[in-house]
């Protein structure tokens, strides 16, 4: 009896002590891509909440992908279900902005003064803002790289430790893994899905999706006819099957692929998936055109939704805090993301450590210089378009249209879903 | 009426159940072999039934972790239960009435109820959910159970059944001077016991498994159900951790299987009791 | 004089039971009708009207377009694939898994031993959430490092490149959608089996029925009559209906081969947010489905009979 009163006694009185004496602030926070981010926002929020203990985080149910993310919000935006603070693919901030959901970042940052001493320099800011507004604060940032599976570059007579370093080489070397025979593929190409890996090819050209006065599609000129004419070559000679994306990954996971063409933002994933089973490498994707090529930037942003001032308050410190570079030191070990703050980088406080310690890394963060954003189409049908793209490159895949005619339909098609002004 | 003995037909039907099962076994064969591998270990050239080194431990842990698997198993259960006895206590008078009763309203009745057979919640979620919304019950156990308290799949069900039973059951009740109320209790109900049974199934089946409305509705994770937190371990950019995945998924399809499992030994003395009785 | 009252007294009493049945059916009916009013009819009537706007998710007004998305419609040639492909999976999965269904519900049914494993072993995959089961798939139809390939290649058959191919990937899609119902209907069928009496067999010996396909012909098909019906019914509603496994496997493709219409209308409003487009889209869909189901029900129930 005596022993359950002092547990009784105990409890009441660790409860008094660990209840704040002072109001506390609840933020609702939702993400995309749980199986990527759960942990990192765990990790990030549970930090966040120790330095900050009047502020209370609390995750709302995450979406599979960014397309789900951006579909919930606009469904939840105004009604009782709408979180406080969400994280948004880079190519659909135009859309919540077209909407005017999100709160407008360019005040906060101006009272704030220092972002650039925090690691946001301008550039970084810049892979955020919509013409000019600050939608949000990136997060997790990443670029198309290439991945290598040493043993088979080997066995095709390559140098590992040299990899290809132009489209040419590529195509040529993949064409030899196919050769080997054994169900072995050449290569795997990451062109489902969305625009992001075109755009790959053709930002590496130089090219650009629309014209500058976003009225023309701009995306079948050279540079364009240059990109699908590649994809073909990769098919006819570098060995490229028609995989889905699902199965592409799996199958250079179990050794059976000599090349992959994807986001770094896979890398821990592939790693896990690799294991022991073969030598992995990575390794900057070849630019057509080396000297003005560019590679787009995937990954998503922080963007506060609230408007009520208390709430507003605590999500800038919170935004801050993901963005910044504590964010980035957890965000790049646990994905494979390349870091969104210069700060976090270089200091050996954060990240300075880790890339000397983890070579397979620095392919992507050696590609941060040619980034530029994530092409968002303007207008209502901007999904539809990207979906468009993906279609008729897939003809070019599967043979049963030459990449002239798939692009030249490919333009026809977007260029009525553009808005008319 | 079943034979003790091998004939040659026998041992054919036999066959041909036992090869049509592992066919439909073997991706359950899979599923169990997944989950017991680490990540490395899934994707390999070689089909390897049993795993290299037993992960089943380590994935396991991680699909209890990464989700609250009893809070959801709970919902899942709750929502389940209340929607099969709205379902039921709603269906069986409706179909009562359109099997046995006269009534004007029948044949528009019938024209509704293929109606509602007809209309996908897919088709009809967006009217709904901003209905919700208006009367702030998102994010509630109402929000998950309300539509489908209206099963008109029990209606028909029942309708069919109740069509085929003798009517000289019911005359001989109604003599004894019964009210309707108490025929719908007394006669129909044990009568309608196989109907019943395989009804629950179906029922509790689709709406454990419901991913699409629950997605829509619930952004709470304390009403969360548990497709819900299976969604924790997909992930679009870079593929899933399929063995902490199949893990998930075989802690979730468990329960049914033990539900069904009960529901047969159930199904097999319902039958029984009306072979006596017929 | 007592005859005429012996006789007028019933009557009345006749008509006034009647009324008194009516209104009792009214009663037992009234909640399922209410709940159909709110659940089906009136979000039904809100999806009709919704078809003729031009509202798009995220916007807080929206615009009467008349005919406009239906104009539309007619020239969409994703649309017209769609409802070509939604056919030809109909066309596949219903009648193999209502024969399938049949087949196993009778043998085990006949059979003695292992009944409770046969059913479960069939009604697990109905049994089992699509999304994770979709992933299984996913792997057993790998092209390269896929177990149903690596089969086919020891047998020495053709290895074909089964969800990523146009000219296969709907009927990948089709081989899972009966795998995923042949359990549903097996399970209703045993239902429909085991309400039928056994004296019936037993007479049909005495009159002759020898062989086990003479019983199924004389007794066992037409006592399976109300039950095919429904089965039939349901099982071209539920194919018409698929979405999940083209949503997790395929999202369509490749380039819309397995495009199917309930996911166009998920794409067109939940992912390109074209709400108004998508309802007029909603609109056909269900118009079709009712016709379908309608002609199918009233060509079969001629042909069925009740006790």
């Amino acid at each position: 009896m005596k022993h359950i009163t002092q547990i009784l006694a105990a409890a009441a009185i660790s409860m008094v002590v660990s209840v704040p004496a002072y109001a506390e602030t609840t933020l609702t926070v939702h993400y995309p891509m749980p199986g990527f981010f759960k942990n990192v926002m765990d990790t990030i929020s549970k930090k966040f909440m120790e330095e900050n203990p009047d502020i209370k985080i609390q995750f709302a149910a995450p979406s599979a992908t960014y397309e789900e993310g951006i579909q919930t919000i606009l469904r939840q935006a105004g009604t009782s279900e709408m979180p406080d603070v969400t994280f948004i693919g880079l190519n659909r901030l135009r859309m919540i902005d077209e909407r005017n959901i999100a709160v407008d970042l360019g005040p906060l940052v101006q009272k704030d003064g220092n972002m650039a001493e925090q690691g946001f320099s301008d550039t970084i800011l810049k892979l955020a803002q919509v013409k000019g507004k600050q939608v949000g604060l990136a997060f997790a940032t990443s670029n198309p790289i290439m991945y290598y599976n040493a043993d088979l570059v080997k066995a095709a007579g390559g140098n590992p430790d040299n990899p290809p370093k132009t489209w040419d080489e590529v195509i040529t070397l993949a064409g030899k893994i196919k050769a080997l025979g054994n169900g072995v593929d050449g290569m795997d190409f990451r062109w489902q899905g969305d625009d992001w890996m075109f755009s790959a090819l053709l930002f590496g050209a130089g090219g650009k999706m629309l014209s500058d006065d976003e009225s023309k599609v701009a995306f079948n000129g050279p540079e364009g006819q240059k990109a699908v004419e590649l994809i073909q070559r990769f098919v006819k000679e570098g060995g490229l099957p028609v995989f889905t994306k699902s199965a592409g990954e799996q199958a250079f996971a179990a050794g059976k692929v000599g090349f992959e063409f994807q986001t770094t933002g896979a890398l821990v994933n592939t790693i896990k998936n690799v294991g022991a089973k073969f030598d992995l490498r990575t390794a900057k994707i070849p630019l057509i055109d080396p000297v003005n090529g560019h590679l787009p930037t995937g990954g998503n942003a922080v963007v506060i939704l609230t408007h009520d001032q208390v709430k507003e308050a605590a999500a800038w410190k919170f935004a801050k805090f993901a963005a910044g570079p504590y964010g980035a030191s957890v965000v790049v070990p646990g994905t494979g993301y390349v870091p969104n703050n210069e700060l976090a980088a270089k200091s050996a406080e954060y990240l300075g450590d880790f890339y000397k310690k983890n070579p397979l890394f620095q392919a992507g963060l050696s590609q941060m210089p040619v980034m530029i954003p994530w092409y968002a189409f303007p207008g209502a049908n901007g999904v539809k378009v990207t979906q468009t793209i993906v279609d008729n490159l897939s003809r070019i895949v599967d043979g049963s249209a030459e990449p002239k005619e798939a692009l030249d339909d490919a333009a026809s098609d977007v260029e009525g879903m553009l808005p008319r002004s | 009426m079943t034979s003790t003995s091998f004939t040659p037909g026998r041992i054919l039907r036999l066959s041909l159940l036992i090869s049509g099962a592992l066919i439909f076994l073997a991706p359950y064969i899979f599923m169990i072999s997944t989950a017991g591998k680490a990540q490395d270990d899934i994707f390999t050239s070689a089909l390897r039934l049993i795993p290299t080194h037993f992960f089943y431990v380590e994935n396991i842990t991680k699909a209890l972790s990464k989700v609250p698997m009893g809070r959801l198993l709970l919902n899942g259960v709750l929502v389940c239960g209340l929607i099969f006895f709205f379902q039921v206590v709603i269906a069986i008078p409706c179909a009562y009435a359109m099997a046995k009763l006269k009534f004007p309203a029948a044949r528009l009745m019938m024209v509704l109820i293929m109606l509602g057979l007809l209309v996908p919640i897919h088709a009809v979620a967006l009217p709904l959910y901003v209905a919700f919304n208006n009367l702030a019950l998102l994010n509630s156990y109402t929000a998950l159970v309300a539509p489908f308290s209206i099963s008109v799949f029990a209606i028909f069900m029942f309708l069919q059944f109740f069509r085929a039973m003798p009517d000289d059951l019911i005359h001989a009740a109604r003599l004894d001077g019964m009210s309707e109320l108490g025929i719908v209790a007394r006669v129909i109900v044990p009568n309608a016991w196989p109907a019943v049974t395989a009804f629950a199934i179906f029922s509790v089946v689709a709406h454990w498994n419901d991913f699409y409305w629950p997605l829509i509705v619930i952004s709470n994770q304390a009403y969360a159900t548990p497709p819900l937190g299976l969604m924790y371990f997909r992930a679009a950019e870079s593929g899933d951790d399929y063995g902490a995945l199949m893990a998930a998924t075989l802690i979730i399809t468990l329960p049914l299987v033990a539900a069904f499992l009960l529901a047969q030994k159930r199904f097999v003395e319902g039958i029984t009791m009306t072979g006596l009785k017929g | 004089m007592a005859s005429i009252a012996a006789t007028t007294i019933p009557m009345q009493s006749a008509a006034k039971h009647e009324r008194s049945e009516a209104r009792t059916a009214l009663l037992f009916a009234l909640p399922a009708i209410i709940l159909i009013v709110l659940f089906i009819l009136l979000p039904i009537i809100a999806v009709v009207v919704l078809g003729f706007t031009d509202f798009q998710l995220g916007d807080k007004s929206l615009r009467f377009v008349a005919f406009e998305n239906y104009a539309h419609l007619l020239k969409d040639r994703t649309f017209q694939k769609s409802l070509w492909n939604t056919a030809v999976y109909t066309a596949i999965v219903a009648p193999v898994s209502i024969l399938l269904g049949l087949g196993v519900a009778l043998l085990i049914e006949s059979e003695g031993i292992g009944r409770s494993f046969f059913r479960t072993a069939y009604f697990l995959p109905v049994a089992s959430l699509i999304v994770a089961m979709a992933t299984v798939w996913q792997y057993l139809f790998h092209p390269t490092i896929g177990p149903i390939n690596a089969l086919l290649g020891e047998i020495g058959l053709p290895r074909p490149n089964w969800l990523a191919s146009s000219s296969t990937a709907l009927y990948s899609l089709s081989i899972i959608g009966v795998w995923q119902t042949v359990g549903f209907n097996m399970v209703l069928f045993l239902a429909g089996l085991t309400a039928i009496p056994r004296e019936l067999y037993a007479a049909a010996e005495v009159d002759g029925a020898k062989s086990a396909f003479d019983r199924f012909w004389l007794v066992t098909w037409p006592m399976l009559g109300p039950t095919t019906l429904f089965v039939t019914t349901i099982s071209i509603i539920n194919a018409v209906k698929v979405f999940d496994t083209v949503k997790v496997l395929t999202e369509g493709g490749p380039n819309h081969a397995s495009e199917v219409l309930l996911f166009t209308i998920y794409q067109e409003g939940f992912v390109y947010l074209r709400v108004g487009y998508a309802s007029a889209m909603t609109s056909v869909f269900l118009a079709i489905l009712v016709v379908l189901t309608f002609l199918q029900y009233r060509v079969q129930d001629r042909q069925v009979h009740y006790t």
